[in-house]
C-alpha cells in the first residue's frame, strides 16, 4: 500500500478566498453599503454643518467650532453604529455561512472534492476561517470608505466586536449547515426564537427557565455592540467593555462551530 | 483489495415501510482488475458506489479499501471518481476546476498546471479550457469529469457510467484510457448499463438487481465457454437469401438479408454456413445476438420476472 498523499487544502484557501469575494462578500458589501446608506440619509440631513453657526454655551464647553463639530460627529456616529452594526453583521454571517455545507451536498458537489484526500472537517473549518477573514476585509473596507466620506470610524473595539460577533452568528450557521439542508432558514428560525424566548423567560425564576442557557445569548448582542460603538473618548461606566457576555456569544458560536466539526467528522456525505 | 463482507443497505423513511437497497452483498475486488458492475435501473449500483467512497455508511456487514474503512481510505490515498452525475459548479472555467481538484488531489505544486495539461490534452478539452461549466455540452462536462478523475494516480478508480453522453469516437477513446489505466496495483470498477461496454473492458462484470449480487461473470473465459452452448446468431446475406430457409429451416427473416438464427451452437452456425458458401451464396456478417454478458444480464431479468 503507498503511503499516504498529501492534500494541499491549505494552498486552496486562495481559492475558497476568491470564492468569498465573488459569491458572498461583493454582496456583502452592496447590501452594507445599502443599509447605511438608508440609514445615515435622514440623519445626515439633520446633521448641522460644519459651517453653522455654534451656540455659546458649546463654544464655552468645548473650546472651539471644531471641537465642537467633532463632538457632534462622535455621537453621530455612536447612534449610527449602535443601529446598523447588529443588521451587517447579522446579514454577513448570514451571506458567508448559507449553504457553506449543504449547498455542496444539495448540489452534488462534494463528491468529486472528497473523492479526493480531503477530509470534510478540515475543508470546512478552513472555508470558516477563511470567510471569517473575509467578512472582517469587508468591514475594513466599509469602515475605512465611511471614515474617507463622513468620519472616521475604525478602533480596535469595532473590529474586536465585529470580528467576535461574526463567530457567534457563523458559527450557529455553520453548525445548521452542517447538519441540516435549510441552514439560512434555520439560522433566521433560532436568532428569532432564542432572543424571543430570552426576552419573555430570561427573568424568570422557574427552573425551566435554566433551558434558556442552552439557546444562544443573543438578546444581549445589542451589549457589544453599544460598547463598540462608543466614541474613543467616552468615560461612561455603563460603555465599559461586556467581556462576559462578549465572551458567552463568542464562546457560543466557537462552541458550536466545532460541534459543526465533529457533525462534518462522522456524518456521511451523501443526501439520500 | 476491496472487500464488500455482508453489506445491507437500508433507507430508514419516517412515513412508510424501510428501502432495503442493498442485501447481503460480498465480493472481493482485485488489484490489476476491471470489474464491471451491472444492473438494471434502482438495481443498488449507486448505493454500493457511494459506500466504497464513503459517502454512506451500511447499515449491516463492512466494507475495506486495502483494509481501511472506505472514508479513511479515500481522505489517505484519495480514488479516482468519475459519479454518474457530473456536478461541477457551473461558474467555474475548465482549467480552473481541474487546477482546484489537481491541488485537492495532491497533485505537487509544481506540477499542476502541467498535469492539468496533459489530461485536457488526453481528453480533448483544449478549445473548452476557457469556457464556464454551464457552457460545456454534457459530453464535454463528462469528460471534464472524466479528466478530474484522472489527476492523480490513483490506486482505485471508480466510474459510474463514464461513457454517458459521449459520441462514438470517445465512447471508443475512453476505452483506450481504459486500457491505458490498467496497472497491476490498481483496481478499477466501471458501472454501466453498457453490457457491450462491459464486455469489451471488464475481467469480471457483477450483474447486481434488487440489491443483491445475483452473479459475477468471469467475461475471458466465460467467452470460451460459450462454444459448445446453444444461442442465438444473426445472419446476414449479400446474395442468395433465397439459400438460408433450405440450410436453416428455423431461421427468422428480419429484413435487409438478415436473418435471425435461434438456439444453435457454434458448430451447427458454422457447417450451416459452410453449406451456404458452398450452395453460392454470399454472407455479409454473421454474429451473436447477445454477446455472453448479456445473455446472463437477460437470465436474470427473466428470472426476476418469473417471480
Amino acid at each position: 500500500m503507498s503511503e499516504a498523499r498529501r492534500t494541499r487544502v491549505g494552498a486552496y484557501a486562495a481559492w475558497q478566498l476568491r470564492d468569498y469575494a465573488k459569491d458572498r462578500g461583493l454582496p456583502t458589501l452592496i447590501v452594507s453599503m445599502l443599509t447605511g446608506y438608508l440609514g445615515l440619509g435622514p440623519m445626515l440631513q439633520e446633521m448641522p454643518s460644519r459651517t453653522a453657526r455654534v451656540s455659546p454655551t458649546l463654544l464655552a464647553r468645548f473650546g472651539s467650532a471644531d471641537a465642537v463639530y467633532a463632538a457632534r460627529m462622535a455621537e453621530f456616529n455612536q447612534v449610527f453604529l449602535h443601529g446598523v452594526l447588529g443588521t451587517l453583521v447579522f446579514v454577513g454571517a448570514l451571506f458567508a455561512m448559507n449553504g457553506i455545507v449543504s449547498n455542496d451536498r444539495k448540489q452534488g458537489y462534494y463528491r468529486f472534492l472528497f473523492a479526493k484526500p480531503v477530509t470534510p472537517s478540515r475543508y470546512y473549518g478552513q472555508a470558516f476561517v477563511v470567510h471569517w477573514a473575509g467578512f472582517v476585509g469587508v468591514m475594513v473596507l466599509l469602515a475605512l470608505g465611511y471614515g474617507a466620506v463622513i468620519w472616521p470610524v475604525l478602533s480596535r473595539p469595532l473590529l474586536v466586536a465585529i470580528a467576535s460577533m461574526f463567530v457567534a452568528y457563523s458559527g450557529i450557521a455553520f453548525l445548521l449547515s452542517a447538519a441540516a439542508r435549510w441552514d439560512w432558514l434555520s439560522l433566521v428560525a433560532v436568532s428569532v426564537v432564542a432572543t424571543l424566548l430570552w426576552a419573555r423567560f430570561g427573568e424568570s425564576a422557574h427552573p425551566l427557565a435554566r433551558l434558556l442557557y442552552l439557546l444562544p445569548p443573543l438578546h444581549r448582542a445589542d451589549e457589544v455592540y453599544a460598547w463598540a460603538a462608543a466614541p474613543a473618548h467616552a468615560a461612561d461606566a455603563a460603555l465599559a467593555l461586556p467581556w462576559p457576555i462578549l465572551l458567552w456569544l463568542t464562546g457560543y458560536g466557537a462552541a458550536c462551530f466545532l460541534a459543526g466539526l465533529v457533525v462534518l467528522r462522522y456524518r456521511r456525505l451523501a443526501i439520500v | 483489495m476491496i472487500a464488500f463482507d455482508h453489506v445491507g443497505k437500508r433507507y430508514r423513511a419516517i412515513v412508510g415501510r424501510d428501502v432495503r437497497a442493498l442485501e447481503d452483498f460480498t465480493l472481493e475486488l482485485h488489484a490489476g482488475e476491471v470489474f464491471g458492475l451491472a444492473g438494471p435501473n434502482g438495481a443498488g449500483k449507486t448505493t454500493l458506489i457511494a459506500l466504497l467512497l464513503g459517502f454512506l455508511g451500511p447499515s449491516e456487514g463492512s466494507v475495506r479499501i486495502a483494509g481501511l474503512e472506505p472514508r479513511r481510505y479515500a481522505e489517505a490515498h484519495g480514488i479516482g471518481y468519475l459519479s454518474e452525475l457530473v456536478s461541477i459548479p457551473p461558474m467555474w472555467r475548465t482549467e480552473e476546476a481541474l487546477r482546484r481538484y489537481a491541488q485537492l488531489a495532491g497533485v505537487p505544486a509544481g506540477r499542476v498546471r502541467s498535469r492539468v495539461s496533459e489530461v485536457i490534452e488526453w481528453m480533448g478539452l483544449g478549445e473548452h479550457r476557457r469556457k464556464r461549466v454551464k457552457q460545456l455540452s454534457k459530453g464535454n462536462l463528462q469528460r471534464l469529469g472524466l479528466a478530474q478523475s484522472l489527476l492523480c494516480e490513483e490506486r482505485v478508480v471508480v466510474l459510474d457510467e463514464p461513457t454517458h453522453g459521449l459520441d462514438p469516437v470517445w465512447t471508443q477513446r475512453f476505452r483506450d484510457v481504459v486500457t491505458a489505466l490498467r496497472r497491476e496495483d490498481r483496481v478499477i470498477l466501471i458501472a454501466s448499463h453498457n453490457l457491450d461496454e462491459l464486455s469489451r473492458l471488464a475481467d469480471r462484470v457483477g450483474i447486481i438487481d434488487r440489491g443483491r449480487l445475483q452473479r459475477v461473470v468471469d467475461v475471458r473465459t466465460g467467452a470460451e465457454r460459450t462454444v459448445g452452448e446453444a444461442t442465438s446468431y444473426r445472419v446476414t446475406i449479400a446474395r442468395g437469401a433465397e439459400l438460408v430457409a433450405l440450410v436453416f429451416p428455423a431461421a427468422r427473416p428480419m429484413g435487409r438479408g438478415e436473418f435471425a438464427l435461434e438456439g444453435l451452437t457454434l458448430d451447427a452456425v458454422n457447417a450451416g454456413l459452410a453449406e451456404l458458401l458452398a450452395r453460392g451464396a454470399l454472407v455479409r456478417a454473421v454474429y451473436p445476438a447477445h454477446t455472453m454478458l448479456e445473455q446472463q444480464f437477460r437470465e436474470v431479468v427473466a428470472a426476476r420476472g418469473a417471480e
